[in-house]
This record gives structure tokens, C-alpha cells and sequence, in this order.
């Protein structure tokens, strides 16, 4: 049994038009593993995340013949075992810690709010432990970052306080959504290599979303790469530049590369049967 | 003669009683029909310098000059003609409650340029040059996509028929594949109108595709110059430029 198996997820939305389908579709197993999932804005990558925690709000519904997590069956439990899965069980970074940390709150009591509400830590408790997962990230200061407030700090420093404290509870499963697209290049390195040493250790499955096909390419296991709501290949990360389909083909092309020709640079012929 | 000359500029900024020296004395000059790149990391201050020439940030030293004539401590509407400035953001850039047509009738309006029908050929026109069909004409900014948005937003920068567009990461917030699109237009608008470039973006590899010549900047300063070749053959000094170097091929060397 995988830790994750979703199987034929749809993902529809009811407007005036008619309901749009983002998500059409889309079956995948997740285990101890790092498993990208790629594609353009629109593409449904971030729904179907989305949809593993069921956070996906009307007029949006859910469904799926089959989605269970650890054997538990996500579209069957009741909301509140629901909410005692999140955060504890299956966690979420969100792409941007701006928008995603509260900013009247100092870090110290962001990190410490759940530990102390839910886990009943006292406050010393509470704040060892927070010490401690900003230290696994690789907070050279952490006391100074506890005491902060979220704009005194940069956006590197912010996305790693995001994951110190979805770590926090020691999750089974971590839903990465393009959490490194809001960070400089040489940050970005960082993040990763903290991420991927918690895959290592601790033995954590990770849905990494993301656009950008070379990052992907580097730093998972297996690939899954999204065209309008279905997914058009699955490969294994390291055979990606051997991708069949013409759309991740076309995608890995139409990058400049440094040193590469100056010409028109190749464009994506979008083919309508790749969406059927 | 360089085009656009810039001396040993200094930028300024007062935030919380305290001043930020954004830009800290960094020289440059872009020859005419040139496309010279900047290329940094967030807070290096290469915004901040397309802004510095366009009158949009506290310049507190140094000189900017284009032409060889110093600018005015006020833009005028002769600065206007000549250089315009693509954001990055298509969406905070346009006007939301806006058409299409009112966006690219505005510059002209200003100007005086062009009334009735006349106007209206102009503006089906600048749509043709960016590729959009005159459909979009009366469509508003949310009926657009991410790409058609940023064609919009060149289309107005190119109204008045500039010699120099400033481009601030005019690609960073669209897909892959509407990025190319949009990268293979604007080389197209630059050999076809002899157009000069001083382009902005975080990304080595747009920034070599698309200049002759770069500064790569730092904490407000130019780490180090470089053109094409150089960076073709790795030859680089700065030690800071290697590290982007590294970090932007590993990216791409991955999937090879």
C-alpha cells in the first residue's frame, strides 16, 4: 500500500458558464519519495494538491473514486478527521511567505500556536521546540527570528520559518507548492537541500509543485508533468531530457540557455489533443 | 557617443527616518541599438536603476544622460517619446478598469498625437506589432491571459515610438512557453524599429539571450561587466558572478 493513492481526481467548478473541470482525471501513487508534479499556470497541478487536503472551497467540488491516505480514505472521513490530519499528518508550503505568515504575529508565537493549542505544550516547551525546528532549517539566529515579525525578515528566511513550521508536528506527508519560485537563485539551493535532507531522514513523501521543469528535473524522484487538468507523462526525474510527449518536449525547449543560439527562441504548437 | 550614460549614480531611498543607499555609485553606457542587460538578485538595485531614469526613484548623486544631454529633474513629455518602460507585472500595470483601447489611446491623447479614425488605426495597429488580433481591443485587462497582457503592455510602451525601451523582468511572471513567445517579440521589435534595450531580469540565461552586454549587480553595486562572448566562454572574475553562473546552468545542465 502506498502512503498516497489518488485515482481518476476531478476537480470541477461551478460558474455561470458551466462547470469547468481543472482537474480531469488524474490518478498517481505516492510513497517515501520525492514526486514532482509540473506544469503551467491552469494546468490543475496546484488543485490537485490542493485536493489531498481537501482544501479546495465552493463552488469547487471534489471528486475521486478512490483517494486514501495511509489507508484512510480522504473522501469519506468527516471534516473534523479531516482537520486532524492537517498539519499533523499531511502539511502544506504555500508559495509565498508573505502571504502565507500572518504579519502582526512575531514568528515565536506563529511557530508555537499549534504546539500550544493542540499539543498542550506549555510555553518553555513550546518555545524549545520551536528553537529546535528553526535550527533543522538552518536559522543561524533563531532566537533573533523568533522575535520577529514576518516583514523583518527576507523571503529565504521567510519560506524556511514556513517550513520549520509545517515540521513542526512531523508530518508523513509535505505538499511543497512552488516553494521556491518566490526566492533568489542561490537561496533557492538552500531550500532544497533542507527539504531534501527531511525526505532522507525522516522518511517524509513529498508532492513537490512546481513550473519550472529543470528544478523538478534535478531535485525529485519521478515526475508528473500536467497539461489542462490531465496528466500527459509521468517519467523518472533523471530520464526527463528523454520525455516522449511533444508538450514536456516542447517545454524543456522553449528555455534560453546561457551561451545557446540567439535566434527566435522554439515556441510551444499547442495540439488539442493533448488535453483529450 | 553612448545612447544612454550613466555616472557614477547613487540612489537614495528614506525608509523608517532611515536612508537606504539602493544604488550605490554604478556606471554604465548603452550604445545606440544596443541591448544591455542587468542582471541581480532581489534588493541588488537594478530596478531601481531603470526607475532612477525614468524620474521614479530619489537620485542622490551621479548623472544620467541620454544623448549626451543631462536629464531634466523633471521628465518631460520629450523624455516620454523617446523612452518608455515595460513592467514586470502585467497585471499591476495595466489599468484594471480600462479597455484595451483606452490603455494604448491614452499616450497618444497625452501627446496630441492622433484623434478619430487615425487613432483608432494606430491602436489596431500596435496590436497587429505585438500579435494580438483587433478583437482585444475593447476586452479589459481580466479578459486577458498573463501573455496577452504583456503584449498589451508593450504595445503601450511602443505608442509613442520610442528609441528606448526599459525593460524591468518584462518575462519573470509568465509560463515557459508565453516567456519565449514573448522574449521572440520583443528581438523582433528591436531589429525591426533599430529599438535600444536596457533590460532588467534575475535570470542569467534571459538576459544573455537577449544582450550584447551586461552589468551584473550586487547590494547596489556593479560586481562586474561582461559582454556575450565573455559569458559564453565562463570568463568571468568576480566571484559573485560565478556563483549565478553555477546556479543558473545546474538548473539547466539537470535535464541534459
Amino acid at each position: 500500500m502506498s502512503l498516497l493513492e489518488v485515482e481518476n481526481l476531478r476537480v470541477t467548478f461551478a460558474t455561470e458558464a458551466g462547470p469547468v473541470e481543472a482537474v480531469r482525471g488524474v490518478s498517481f501513487r505516492l510513497d517515501r519519495e520525492r514526486l514532482g508534479i509540473v506544469g503551467e499556470s491552469g494546468s490543475g497541478k496546484t488543485m490537485t494538491g490542493r485536493s489531498v487536503l481537501r482544501l479546495i472551497r465552493p463552488p469547487g467540488r471534489i471528486e475521486a473514486d478512490r483517494m486514501a491516505f495511509g489507508g484512510v480514505d480522504l473522501m469519506r472521513i468527516s471534516e473534523r478527521e479531516m482537520r486532524a490530519l492537517r498539519g499533523r499528518r499531511i502539511a502544506m508550503v504555500m508559495q509565498d511567505p508573505k502571504f502565507s505568515l500572518n504579519p502582526v504575529m512575531r514568528v515565536g508565537a506563529q511557530l508555537t500556536e499549534g504546539l500550544r493549542l493542540r499539543d498542550g505544550m506549555s510555553a518553555r516547551e513550546a518555545r524549545a521546540k520551536a528553537l529546535e525546528a528553526l535550527e533543522a532549517v538552518q536559522i543561524r539566529d533563531p532566537e533573533r527570528v523568533l522575535d520577529a515579525y514576518p516583514h523583518e525578515l527576507s523571503g529565504g528566511m521567510g519560506q524556511r520559518v514556513m517550513i520549520a513550521m509545517m515540521l513542526i508536528p512531523e508530518p508523513d506527508l509535505l505538499i511543497a507548492d512552488e516553494p521556491t519560485s518566490a526566492l533568489d537563485v542561490t537561496v533557492q539551493a538552500e531550500v532544497l537541500r533542507i527539504l531534501d535532507a527531511l525526505v532522507r531522514e525522516r522518511g517524509m513523501g513529498l508532492m513537490f509543485i512546481s513550473h519550472d521543469l529543470n528544478l523538478v528535473a534535478r531535485f525529485c524522484d519521478r515526475v508528473l508533468v500536467m497539461y489542462r487538468g490531465r496528466i500527459v507523462e509521468e517519467i523518472e526525474a533523471q530520464r526527463l531530457s528523454q520525455a516522449t510527449h511533444p508538450y514536456t518536449q516542447g517545454l524543456l525547449g522553449c528555455l534560453p540557455k546561457i551561451g545557446g543560439a540567439r535566434g527566435p527562441l522554439p515556441t510551444l504548437a499547442r495540439d488539442a489533443a493533448w488535453s483529450e | 557617443m553612448a545612447l544612454i550614460e550613466i555616472d557614477d549614480l547613487h540612489v537614495t531611498f528614506e525608509a523608517k527616518g532611515r536612508p537606504v543607499h539602493a544604488v550605490r555609485g554604478v556606471s554604465l553606457a548603452v550604445e545606440v541599438r544596443e541591448s544591455y542587460g542587468l542582471v541581480g538578485e532581489s534588493g541588488s538595485g537594478k530596478s531601481t536603476i531603470l526607475r532612477a531614469i525614468c524620474g521614479m526613484a530619489p537620485v542622490t548623486g551621479g548623472a544620467i544622460r541620454i544623448d549626451g544631454r543631462a536629464l531634466a529633474p523633471r521628465r518631460d513629455r520629450g523624455f516620454a517619446r523617446r523612452v518608455q518602460m515595460v513592467f514586470q507585472d502585467p497585471y499591476a500595470s495595466l489599468h484594471p478598469r480600462h479597455t484595451v483601447d483606452r490603455t494604448l489611446g491614452e499616450p497618444l491623447a497625452i501627446h496630441g498625437l492622433a484623434r478619430g479614425a487615425e487613432r483608432g488605426r494606430r491602436i489596431v495597429q500596435a496590436l497587429a506589432d505585438v500579435g494580438l488580433d483587433a478583437a482585444f481591443r475593447f476586452r479589459f485587462p481580466h479578459q486577458l491571459s498573463g501573455g496577452q497582457r504583456q503584449r498589451v503592455a508593450i504595445a503601450r510602451a511602443l505608442m509613442l515610438e520610442p528609441e528606448i525601451l526599459l525593460l524591468d523582468e518584462p518575462t519573470s511572471a509568465l509560463d515557459a512557453s508565453v516567456q519565449a513567445e514573448a522574449l521572440n517579440l520583443l528581438s523582433r521589435l528591436r531589429a525591426e524599429r533599430g529599438l535600444t534595450f536596457l533590460m532588467v531580469s534575475h535570470d542569467l540565461a534571459v538576459i544573455d539571450h537577449m544582450c550584447d552586454r551586461l552589468t551584473v549587480m550586487k547590494e547596489g553595486r556593479a560586481v562586474e561587466n561582461l559582454d556575450h562572448a565573455q559569458l559564453a566562454r565562463h570568463d568571468m572574475k568576480a566571484s559573485y558572478t560565478r556563483e549565478l553562473f553555477a546556479a543558473t546552468t545546474e538548473r539547466i545542465a539537470a535535464a541534459e
